[in-house]
């Protein structure tokens, strides 16, 4: 692959993307940023893990896995508001988010259960 | 009638309690009643000073020709005796009950033995020195000579009657006050297996002894010689019982006056019947460190707190044993821990210490052994256990991120959960706020 | 049957609600089966806990009864593994116990005043009846209500599963099983739905899984394989990811709340492919996401981007990976797992495994024993899941498929195969059913009017019919196709797709449909051959149920020409150990009997069957192969009071120490190479006749075993080895037997205390 065609190609797909992207709701657009915000979260928590060892690792695998958690439960709600995806039509949006906070509710409960 | 039966059987109860207030027991360890047995009654005054001792310290002696009849250690399965002599080596075979097997079993009960043999020492009285560990020569005829170190005795040129002073160096067996003149000794000489750590020589022959006939001529070299030879011996068994072994009756007699004889066996019968040496340890004690109450079970790296009492028996009353060599194990297959124990003069030794980073089934043990005293064995088995779950170190500062992280998580996902939901459900048609509503104060409460 | 009849209510909601009462009805029927069959143990024998695990558990739930939960958690357990203590709470799969514990609470809070004993004898059968509804719903999952009640009869007594659920069982298996059928039918239920409830309820259940049972890897093993199959067949799907991301964080942390897993949760090879197939499904939810918004040639362009950058990323990962695992000691496997991979692994490198009965692999007879008929179901069943193949069936499918693996690698795992092969053989049944009534309903109406018209008349008719009758039947077929495919067919993304491949697969329908109809004399043969493959079936699972699975093992009997004995030695011993020794005294027996003697007789006890350290294991193994005197010294140290060993001898009783005697010495020589296997063997046969090496003839065990064994018949023979044994007249110097009990069964030594005199040497003088 030549690179300014390579360059150029990327260039177009980001373009497109942002396009595309744009065109998305604000809310699942909150969504996003929130599951953004939370693999951010765990990103900086491995590399803090790195710098000062893994002592104590229960807390540790508790904050990763919390924001890992938070990350995943956000995008399968992300996946069952989104209009477009058909395959959820019929499921009401009030048990969609039920099941949510249902979710996010034990991953908490087990969290604190697990971080001490 | 009835009065009559009532009386008797009140009279037999006395006379049953009575020896038994003065029995031998943990209490008072010394012996009261001994059983003599002789060949012949006139050794009650060939050797009237050595029993005179022995009485006058308050031993209740009953003399007894060994093939007595009625002879019998036990009745009705109590022993009727605390100590045994046998003053009879030519004896073939006891009268009565006695048999070497009745006097094993006397000694393994935790009673006490003299045994004297001589040169006319029988089979019986060897067979029981063999099982006590001693072995009398196997030459039957042969006495110890001594050339160099012998008594002038009546007849010339006849050394079997030897002198030595080559005592067994321990103030418990041999008495705080040094025997100053040798002892004489005229009899059979004995060998103890080296493995053997039950025995303990207390008198042993000089370098130039030899045990051989007298009356032949040496026709090979004789199989025991010098020091291996031992005159007196003394055995404490596992259970404590203590047994003094000698190859001549003569050593106890009257016969020889100027020798340490009579110290000599005197000091050696305050041992062998527990007036002195034996050791008991009460109150023992352990508990976590500034705690009164000892626990059912410790916890690793717990401090504690350990402590012992020994005491010694003076004959008349327990001592405070006094010594810088007792030593406690925290033992669990192997000693985790090993201190030596510090104490008080009063007899309270103690010590504290950490538990060590283990769990399971640990023992406290003070195994004390020293030469001439009563063994002391004494285990308590004490588990220790980890920690509990709820005993961890909580809020570590290296995981304060985590915890930043993990409640950040929890907090944005409260307002987002509500912020999305009341978007969401405003902007469709199907509102419900009190459905909303609830949710929202759920998580609030969480 | 319920499937035909289903077929009939068409669209009448009367009949539907009829069926529906008449399923419920056959649950609980099921149900009830499913309970009552386990009972023989207890009608047969007593109401009594079977074998050896289940005294440890019995004994944990005591604990837990009296202590609460709290005590237990933090329970240190002196009375075992002496010295060295063993943290029960820590190192228990906890989700029996408090299952039996909270149902024993419940019900004395309601003044129902049952024993801890009784509620854990009968823990087993009601939750196999739960079981069995588990499969149900599973089952319908894959292939609707029919399948489903089908498969549930036939899990309610597949012998495989009475063998550990008997009344008296008391086992992590009797719940476990339980919950590995919930798991997967939540797994699929979220997949069919979608919804993030059920994942929630998937992971709990899963959370109750790891408590229970020590086979959960199986599971978390299994929905990575799975999932990674579906990506591979492209079958991705978002309901897909909302059923395996949420549950391998959620069950990721739950595992790790039970303390008996642990780190291990995270740290073991075991649980490594569901974190690889986490980042694999998230890897592919992006590019299914960012295809979804892109224009076809822009996501060719961001293809090449991407696959060149995650070759690399992925590259790398794999390489830290790698270095992680190998790092590691073992290599991040623990034994038990790597003997599921490596079957020779165990008896080649771990005796102490390889010596267990039930980690052998299994042999042919065995399946016919355990899942009988099922066995020649399960392909016909697996034929059925292809026919159309969904997400939900292609899960049935791996599932009977890596379950017949890991059950030829260990008998133990048969166990696991056992629900597998109900739910395809239900399937297959219940397909064959539905082919069956259907073809005899459509050539029922044809044959009887064929006796009533004229030959002339009937042929154009006859012609005609089945051109009348397929619409008809097409539609009725289609309709419950369409029911039982309603969420597949949702399942596809895209609907284009899906009408062409509609279309595409609707003439091969007929022609399927067409030729499903068989002949009618055909069909009712079949069904007749169908049931009766289903009476021997029912037949040999009442015989396996009350013949072979529910004897206590505690508790003989056998039968002679002059009537039934009992052989009730091993609870006399115990009692005999509880009644006539001090509390602290130490008991020494070979493993297999440490979990009996620590709750029967509540003595301390050196190993038990909990087996966590080899070394222990071996010091005893050692100890029972050595001469007297050195075993006396190894005992000794460790404060053993009493030796305890089981012989069969007399009463020819097959599993007893003897027998055993082998794995001690491999064991016991595994650890301290001075026992050495061939010095026990002559020329590399075991015996224990004349022929026996003097090794053998002098070690421990042979003499506590045979000691005055001679008494009894004057012979000294062996019935279990059936032979006359080597040396009839033992002298024992350093042990003194105490109890043997009535059959001699169990025999019971003192260690005597050192000689309280050294002897000196030996009486030479008396012959001289």
């Amino acid at each position: 692959m030549v690179k300014s065609s390579g360059s150029d190609d990327a260039r177009a797909l980001i373009r497109s993307l942002r396009v595309a992207y744009s065109a998305t709701p604000t809310t699942l657009k909150i969504i996003d940023l929130y599951v953004c915000f939370a693999v951010l979260t765990a990103l900086i928590q491995a590399v803090y893990m790195g710098m000062v060892g893994s002592f104590p690792f229960n807390s540790f695998l508790s904050g990763e896995l919390s924001c890992i958690g938070t990350a995943v439960l956000a995008v399968c709600l992300r996946i069952q508001v989104n209009k477009e995806n058909k395959e959820f039509k019929d499921l009401p949006l009030e048990r969609a988010f039920a099941d949510f906070v249902l979710c996010n509710l034990v991953l908490h409960l087990v969290i604190m259960n697990f971080l001490g | 009638m009835a009065t009559s039966g009532w009386f008797l059987t009140l009279t037999l109860a006395l006379v049953s309690v009575l020896p038994l207030c003065v029995a031998f027991s943990a209490e008072s360890p010394t012996d009261r009643r001994i059983l003599v047995l002789v060949d012949d009654l006139s050794i009650r005054s060939s050797h009237s000073i050595f029993f005179d001792s022995l009485k006058s310290r308050g031993f209740d002696l009953d003399f007894k020709l060994a093939d007595d009849k009625r002879l019998a250690l036990q009745r009705y399965g109590k022993y009727l005796y605390d100590g045994l002599i046998l003053f009879s080596p030519s004896i073939k075979s006891f009268g009565g009950s006695l048999n070497t097997a009745a006097v094993l079993d006397f000694v393994d009960s935790g009673h006490d033995l003299i045994l004297s043999a001589d040169e006319t020492a029988s089979d019986l009285i060897r067979d029981i020195a063999i099982e006590c560990g001693i072995d009398f020569d196997e030459d039957q005829s042969s006495v110890v000579i001594d050339h160099i170190s012998y008594a002038v005795s009546e007849k010339e040129g006849d050394h079997t009657l030897i002198a030595s002073d080559d005592f067994i160096r321990s103030d418990v067996i041999l008495g705080e006050k040094k025997i100053e003149a040798p002892v004489l000794f005229r009899g059979i000489g004995h060998s103890l297996n080296a493995a053997n750590s039950l025995v303990l020589k207390v008198l042993s022959a000089s370098p130039s002894a030899y045990s051989a006939n007298p009356n032949s001529e040496l026709s090979s070299p004789p199989s025991l010689t010098g020091t291996a030879i031992s005159l007196v011996s003394v055995v404490q068994a596992r259970n404590n019982a203590r047994i003094v072994i000698s190859g001549s009756l003569d050593l106890f007699s009257n016969r020889y006056e100027k020798s340490g004889n009579e110290q000599f066996v005197t000091e050696l019968s305050k041992w062998v019947f527990h007036e002195r040496g034996h050791l008991k340890a009460v109150n023992v004690k352990h508990n976590k460190a500034g705690e009164k109450a000892e626990p059912a079970m410790y916890r690793i790296n717990d401090d504690l707190e350990y402590s012992v009492e020994i005491y010694e028996w003076s004959g008349t009353s327990w001592k405070p044993y006094v010594a810088d060599d007792v030593q406690v194990q925290f033992y669990m297959m192997s000693p985790y821990v090993l201190r030596t124990l510090s104490h008080d003069q009063k007899g309270r030794y103690s010590t504290s210490f950490k538990v060590p980073d283990v769990y399971g089934v640990f023992q406290f043990k003070v195994e004390y052994q020293k030469l001439g005293y009563t063994s002391l064995s004494l285990s308590k088995q004490i588990p220790v256990r980890p920690y509990k779950h709820n005993e961890y170190e909580r809020f570590i500062k290296a995981a304060y991120p985590y915890y930043g992280a993990s409640f950040s998580m929890h907090h944005l996902s409260v307002p987002q959960i509500a912020g999305q939901s009341s978007i969401y459900l405003l902007s469709s048609d199907r509102t419900n706020f009190l459905w909303n509503f609830d949710f929202e104060k759920q998580i609030s409460e969480l | 049957m319920s499937s035909a009849s289903e077929e009939t209510t068409k669209g009448s909601t009367l009949r539907n609600a009829f069926g529906g009462v008449l399923g419920f009805f056959i649950l609980l029927l099921i149900g009830i089966l499913a309970f009552s069959i386990r009972l023989f143990s207890v009608i047969k024998y007593e109401s009594v806990i079977h074998e050896f695990d289940p005294y440890f558990n019995y004994r944990v739930t005591q604990f837990l009864t009296k202590n609460g939960i709290y005590d237990f958690w933090n329970w240190f357990d002196d009375r075992t593994w002496y010295p060295l203590g063993r943290v029960i709470g820590g190192t228990v799969y906890p989700g029996l116990t408090l299952t039996a514990g909270t149902l024993w609470w419940f019900l004395n809070s309601l003044n129902i005043p049952l024993s801890v004993e009784t509620v854990c004898v009968f823990t087993a059968p009601i939750f196999s009846a739960f079981a069995a509804w588990a499969t149900y719903l599973l089952t319908k999952e894959v292939k609707g209500i029919g399948a489903g009640i089908t498969a549930a009869g036939l899990l309610a007594m597949v012998p495989s599963y009475i063998s550990r659920s008997v009344a008296g069982s008391y086992d992590n298996e009797a719940v476990a099983i339980f919950a590995l059928i919930f798991t997967f039918y939540l797994y699929l239920k979220t997949l069919n739905t979608g919804s993030l409830f059920y994942a929630t309820l998937n992971a709990l259940s899963y959370f109750y899984m790891v408590c229970s049972w020590g086979g959960y890897t199986f599971i978390i093993n299994l929905i990575p394989m799975h999932v990674l199959l579906c990506i591979v067949t492209g079958r991705y799907s978002s309901r897909l990811y909302i059923a395996y991301a949420p549950l391998v964080v959620l069950g990721t942390l739950l595992a790790a709340l039970v303390p008996v897993v642990g780190f291990n949760a995270v740290m073991t090879s075991e649980h490594f492919a569901s974190f690889l197939v986490f980042i694999i499904i998230h890897v592919v939810a992006l590019v299914y996401y960012i295809k979804g918004i892109l224009s076809p040639k822009m996501f060719k362009v961001a293809m090449t981007l991407v696959v060149t950058i995650g070759l690399a990323v992925f590259c790398a990962f794999i390489a830290v990976l790698v270095a992680l695992v190998a790092s590691s000691p073992t290599k991040g496997w623990s034994g038990r797992s790597l003997s599921l991979l490596d079957p020779t692994y165990a008896s080649k490198y771990i005796p102490i495994i390889a010596s267990v009965s039930e980690h052998q692999p299994p042999t042919w007879p065995s399946y016919f024993m355990d899942i009988n008929v099922l066995a020649f179901l399960v392909p016909a069943g697996i034929i059925a899941c292809f026919l159309p193949l969904s997400d939900a069936s292609s899960f049935a499918v791996l599932y009977i498929v890596t379950s017949a693996y890991f059950s030829g690698v260990m008998v133990r795992l048969m166990l696991v195969l056992a629900p597998a092969a109900c739910i395809l053989s239900g399937i297959a049944l219940s397909e064959a059913f539905d082919v069956f009534t259907r073809s005899i309903k459509f050539q029922l109406p044809k044959a009887l009017r064929m006796t009533d018209s004229s030959a002339g008349d009937t042929n154009p008719e006859s012609a005609a019919l089945p051109n009348d009758v397929k619409p008809e039947k097409h539609s009725s077929s289609d309709k419950t196709e369409d029911n039982l495919k309603e969420r597949p067919s949702k399942k596809n993304r895209k609907k284009e797709k899906e009408n062409i491949e509609k279309v595409a697969i609707k003439p091969k329908h007929e022609k399927k449909k067409r030729l499903l109809v068989l002949p009618l004399e055909a069909s009712v043969v079949a069904i007749l051959l169908l049931i009766i493959l289903g009476g021997f079936y029912v037949v040999h699972c009442v015989w396996a149920a009350a013949e072979a699975y529910s004897a206590p093992s505690i508790v003989l009997t056998s039968h002679s020409h002059d009537g039934l004995h009992v052989f009730d030695d091993f609870r006399e011993a115990y009692a005999w150990l509880r009644h006539n020794t001090e509390v602290d005294d130490k008991v020494a027996s070979w493993w297999d009997y440490g979990y009996q003697t620590t709750a029967m007789a509540n003595r301390t006890v050196i190993v038990d069957n909990n087996t966590w350290n080899n070394t222990h294991i071996a010091t005893v193994g050692t100890a029972m192969s050595s001469p007297e005197k050195q075993a006396w010294e190894i005992f000794n140290s460790l404060d053993v009071k009493y030796v305890l060993v089981v012989f069969g001898g007399l009463v020819g009783y097959p599993s007893d120490d003897i027998n055993k005697f082998l794995w001690m010495v491999r064991i016991g020589g595994g650890v301290f190479p001075h026992i050495k296997e061939p010095d026990y063997l002559r020329d590399g046969q075991y015996r224990i006749d004349s022929q026996a090496t003097p090794t053998m003839l002098n070690c421990l065990m042979y003499k506590l075993s045979y000691y005055r064994f001679v008494e009894t018949d004057g012979k000294g023979f062996d019935r279990v080895r059936r032979t006359e044994i080597g040396k009839k007249y033992i002298k024992l110097t350093h042990f003194e037997e105490v109890f043997t009990t009535h059959h001699w069964m169990v025999r019971i030594y003192k260690l005597k205390p050192p000689k309280n005199r050294i002897k000196g040497k030996s009486k030479k003088s008396k012959s001289v």
